[in-house]
């Protein structure tokens, strides 16, 4: 059993983490004047910071908590809704003892034996590869269950870069392939990512580019690899184009089947991005990648996924870190990076995405504690805009504010009440007073305060905290002593405010 | 009453006469009249397409009774003339489909005859791809005419989704888009919020709690989502309330495709932003359209099923004065073949008609009946490029520009009152 639950306010006053096992648990509950006021200093950056910010060493140095930028929950609770998918109370306490840089190190290299739980996963996979729908309820569960989450959101990362979608390549077990290159990748290599991506039959049949023959040379794969993968536009020409279609001639897809037809390559001197040779697909690759363009999109795409959809990042913030990943491409240590920050644990990154439908869901479903129904999960995502295995064309989901409008985020209040509400599709696997009461909340009141905590780190408007509070009382017939119900229906009001749509 | 953007155009401008000219008016100013106000009035238009699937009979549909070549070539499909619902000495509607002949005299039905486009496909699924890409050119064109409309009009500050498909299969293509997440929705409570049960709706708690100014004002994603959160409160009590108002007043038959339109026409009255409905008729993929033998029994049932439906959906919006806001069209993959095959049915062909319905309709015959001697491949020779019928109802009914989404100017039809 974990320490008995604090509202995070009265928390404040104490060392991070150290929290008293015996705190008498009543005498925690706090009146309604004291008001978690401003216990995160997040949404105002202060003027110092501000200007630091816009210096790349400092922007990029490793986060050290001081006197104004704690190590706070709200900040905890940030880093898992970025370098995961939400948490439970027990990873958020971890965290704040931990301090930012350890809790960093964990999620970027968990101490568990993620290879082990992967390859279990694979194997259930494999015997599901029978149709999509089995294939994105694995995912999902996956995601849930991974000692790795990370792992995960990067694979969906690269789901939404090198979108491919199941539909048009008609068959599962490639879709799994694709789905695995991915995951493989996730976190290493970009280089050797972007060398396997071309070899991809799943790819090179939902871009219509299964068959590249010498006399009819297509540009359905370089075309998408030029202005989407990797260069964008601006950064090659037509005539690139066109020569590294002829260098791509000779692969074909057969029955599912990645075939290379030698008298069916142009093996004539191509020149493509000032370069002459005689080449093939894996030269094409290596040119594309000796672009410093090439790093700088992967960069900013990077940026808008882990830290900030709201601004572009200009030129100079990010200089550091297109450099540094054009020499090598290793994934992970630009993910590091990133994750250390100041800038990322600033008010340029805090709440400035909105969640994606997994993360909304999954976000409710970690801190809960529980595994629900991913069957039926896939389908209600896909209801909401992210259909797993299909993403909407080969530019992936936009996202951002294209997510929300006022039938998705019907969709999405519909979904949570769905998990919450103890019956239905979802049946009783997700209860809120059974968690608050596991974290040491014996009434309804100290149970909200934990939830409030649990899903926003309690960082609301003073009055918008305390309406929230006020909002929920016992329907007639059911008494207080009788607090679950209640407690969803309270659960269900804290994430469907306009905060919790925030990443 | 409200000042719609095109009554203002047609006030000042005599917009349809002008555009009825489209392609001898100088590009820049038709663009300009298209590019008016983006501004969202409770008084928009609004278009509604049934899709037909499976590859609808155009010519048991709108029967050329008068041309003995139709009698020739349809040796047991052929319709008797005298239970033909006689448009002029040449066509009627099919015995079953007196609903649409009423809405014709009425002048609420245009149809417009011997649609399709160049070098037509007969597999269903590149046929159907095709209307939905608007794009016969680019087979592998990754979104839908739709999809593309909805995105060319987002603007990060609009908080309402402006088209929805309605109905019980999976979203068809056209409404595929590369930003824009198109809700799919089967019934009205899809666009309603549920409550936990034992707990009263919390509208007003929702409302309250997501009016509250927030001190972030930083962040302009939150006061976005406090605005898209108060417009499911709004759409919330205005959808309640038009189930409550319009319970058993005009009378839809049985039929899934009229629960659809009954559907729609509420939404229409709760003027909840919609600005595009997408339903379908005959179960998508391979539909029920697709008749390749016994075709006239199944035929029947399925074209009376649709008349009726549109004219039910037709008289609702009249009796609330709504329809002169909206616009039905049909389309199906493609028509069938002229001679009808050794099974009583028929085989995949190309040109069909496509029907319109609605308020503010010139009403009658668009283009000429194609021949049946003239023939590609035993089909009918298109007359109308189906693009021009998606390029009138988005610039001159929308409102929208036609040319982001279709990537040229098309020459627009004069189908519209003015």
């Amino acid at each position: 059993m974990t320490s008995g639950y604090v509202p995070t306010f009265k928390r404040e006053q104490e060392p991070c983490g150290k929290l008293d096992a015996n705190t008498e648990r009543e005498s925690l509950m706090v009146a309604q004047s004291e008001k978690p006021a401003s216990h995160n200093k997040l949404r105002q950056v202060h003027p110092a910071v501000a200007e630091k910010l816009t210096d790349p060493r400092w922007a990029w140095a490793a986060y050290q908590p001081d006197a104004r930028r704690p190590w706070n929950l709200a900040l905890a609770g940030h880093l898992y809704r970025r370098a995961a998918f939400g948490a439970s109370w027990g990873q958020l306490q971890q965290a704040l003892s931990d301090g930012p840089q350890r809790t960093v190190d964990k999620l970027l290299q968990p101490q568990a034996d993620t290879a082990a739980f992967n390859s279990v996963y694979d194997e259930y996979e494999a015997s599901a590869a029978g149709s999509i729908d089995g294939l994105r309820a694995w995912w999902l569960r996956r995601i849930i269950q991974t000692p790795h989450p990370l792992l995960e959101k990067m694979t969906l990362f690269w789901h939404s870069h090198f979108a491919t979608n199941s539909v048009n390549v008609n068959n599962p077990r490639l879709m799994l392939r694709h789905v695995q290159l991915l995951r493989s990748q996730a976190l290493n290599s970009f280089r050797d990512l972007l060398q396997a991506i071309p070899h991809d039959p799943a790819m090179l049949i939902w871009l219509g580019a299964d068959a590249n023959r010498k006399g009819l040379p297509n540009e359905n794969f370089t075309r998408p690899l030029m202005e989407a993968f990797t260069l964008g536009p601006g950064h090659y020409t037509e005539k690139d184009v066109q020569e590294a279609t002829r260098a791509f001639t000779g692969w074909f897809v057969l029955r599912g089947q990645l075939r290379y037809i030698p008298r069916e390559h142009d093996g004539n001197v191509k020149e493509i991005l000032d370069q002459k040779g005689n080449f093939t697909a894996n030269d094409v690759v290596r040119i594309v990648l000796e672009q410093p363009a090439t790093a700088r999109t992967l960069v900013r795409k990077l940026y808008r996924w882990l830290i900030c959809e709201t601004e572009e990042p200009n030129a100079m913030l990010v200089a550091p870190l297109v450099e540094s990943f054009a020499k090598d491409y290793n994934i992970l240590k630009l993910v590091e990076t990133m994750f250390r920050s100041n800038l990322f644990f600033s008010a340029l990154a805090y709440r400035q995405r909105i969640k994606c439908p997994v993360e909304f869901a999954l976000g409710i479903v970690k801190a809960l504690e529980g595994v629900v129904s991913t069957t039926q999960l896939a389908q209600d995502l896909a209801d909401l805009g992210q259909n797993l295995y299909n993403p909407p064309t080969a530019k992936g989901w936009t996202g951002g504010r294209h997510w929300i409008n006022s039938a998705t985020l019907v969709g999405r209040h519909n979904i949570a009440l769905a998990l919450l509400r103890g019956s239905g599709p979802y049946a009783d696997k997700l209860n809120p007073w059974v968690v608050a009461k596991k974290h040491g909340c014996s009434t309804s009141k100290s149970a909200m305060q934990l939830l409030l905590d649990l899903f926003l780190q309690s960082d609301l408007d003073p009055d918008v905290y305390d309406a929230v509070l006020k909002t929920v009382e016992a329907p007639a017939g059911i008494g207080s002593d009788e607090p679950e119900g209640m407690l969803r229906r309270f659960a269900h009001v804290v994430v469907t405010l306009p905060e919790f749509h925030l990443a | 009453m409200s000042y719609t953007r095109r009554d203002f155009l047609k006030a000042t401008l005599g917009t349809s006469t002008l555009l009825s000219f489209a392609p001898t008016v100088p590009n820049f100013l038709v663009r300009s009249l298209m590019a008016a106000t983006p501004r969202r009035d409770d008084r928009d238009t609004v278009l509604v397409v049934v899709q037909l699937s499976g590859g609808n009979d155009g010519l048991n549909t709108v029967v050329p009774y008068g041309d003995d070549e139709y009698v020739r070539n349809r040796p047991t499909l052929r319709l008797p003339p005298k239970d033909l619902h006689k448009i002029d000495s040449l066509i009627g509607f099919h015995p079953r489909m007196g609903a649409f002949a009423r809405l014709y005299e009425e002048g609420h039905l245009s149809i417009v005859q011997g649609v399709g486009y160049p070098n037509s496909d007969r597999s269903h699924e590149g046929a159907m791809r095709i209307w939905h890409t608007a794009d016969p050119e680019h087979s592998s064109r990754q979104t839908g005419w739709l999809g593309r409309t909805v995105d060319s009009i987002w603007d990060p500050s609009s908080t309402n989704a402006p088209a929805v498909f309605v109905g019980p299969i999976t979203q068809p293509f056209g409404l595929n888009a590369e930003n824009a997440v198109i809700p799919s929705i089967r019934s009205l409570r899809n666009l309603m919020t549920d409550q936990m049960p034992g707990y009263p709706n919390d509208h007003s708690q929702r409302k309250r709690t997501a009016k509250l100014p927030r001190t972030d004002k930083g962040n302009p994603l939150l006061g976005f989502l406090q605005r898209c959160t108060l417009s499911t409160c709004a759409n919330d009590r205005r959808i309640e309330a038009v189930t409550k108002a319009s319970a058993n007043k005009v009378e839809y038959p049985s039929f899934q495709l009229a629960a659809t339109l009954r559907t729609v026409a509420q939404l229409i009255r709760a003027d909840v932003g919609i600005r595009i409905f997408f339903t379908e008729f005959g179960g998508g993929g391979i539909g029920g359209f697709d008749n390749h033998a016994n075709q006239l029994g199944n035929h029947c049932a399925l074209l009376h099923q649709l008349s009726e439906s549109v004219a039910a959906f037709v008289c609702d919006l009249k009796q609330d004065k709504l329809l002169d806001r909206a616009l039905m069209m049909t389309f199906s993959e493609f028509g069938r073949t002229v001679k009808e095959n050794g099974r009583r049915g028929t085989d995949h062909g190309a040109a069909a008609p496509m029907f319109l319905a609605g308020g503010e309709l010139k009403g009658g015959l668009i283009g000429p009946h194609p021949s049946l001697t003239d023939l590609d491949n035993g089909a009918l020779k298109f007359y109308t490029d189906f693009r021009r019928i998606y390029a009138t109802v988005l610039d001159r009914w929308l409102g929208f520009d036609s040319r982001i989404v279709l990537g040229r100017q098309f020459e627009l039809l004069d189908i519209l009152d003015s």
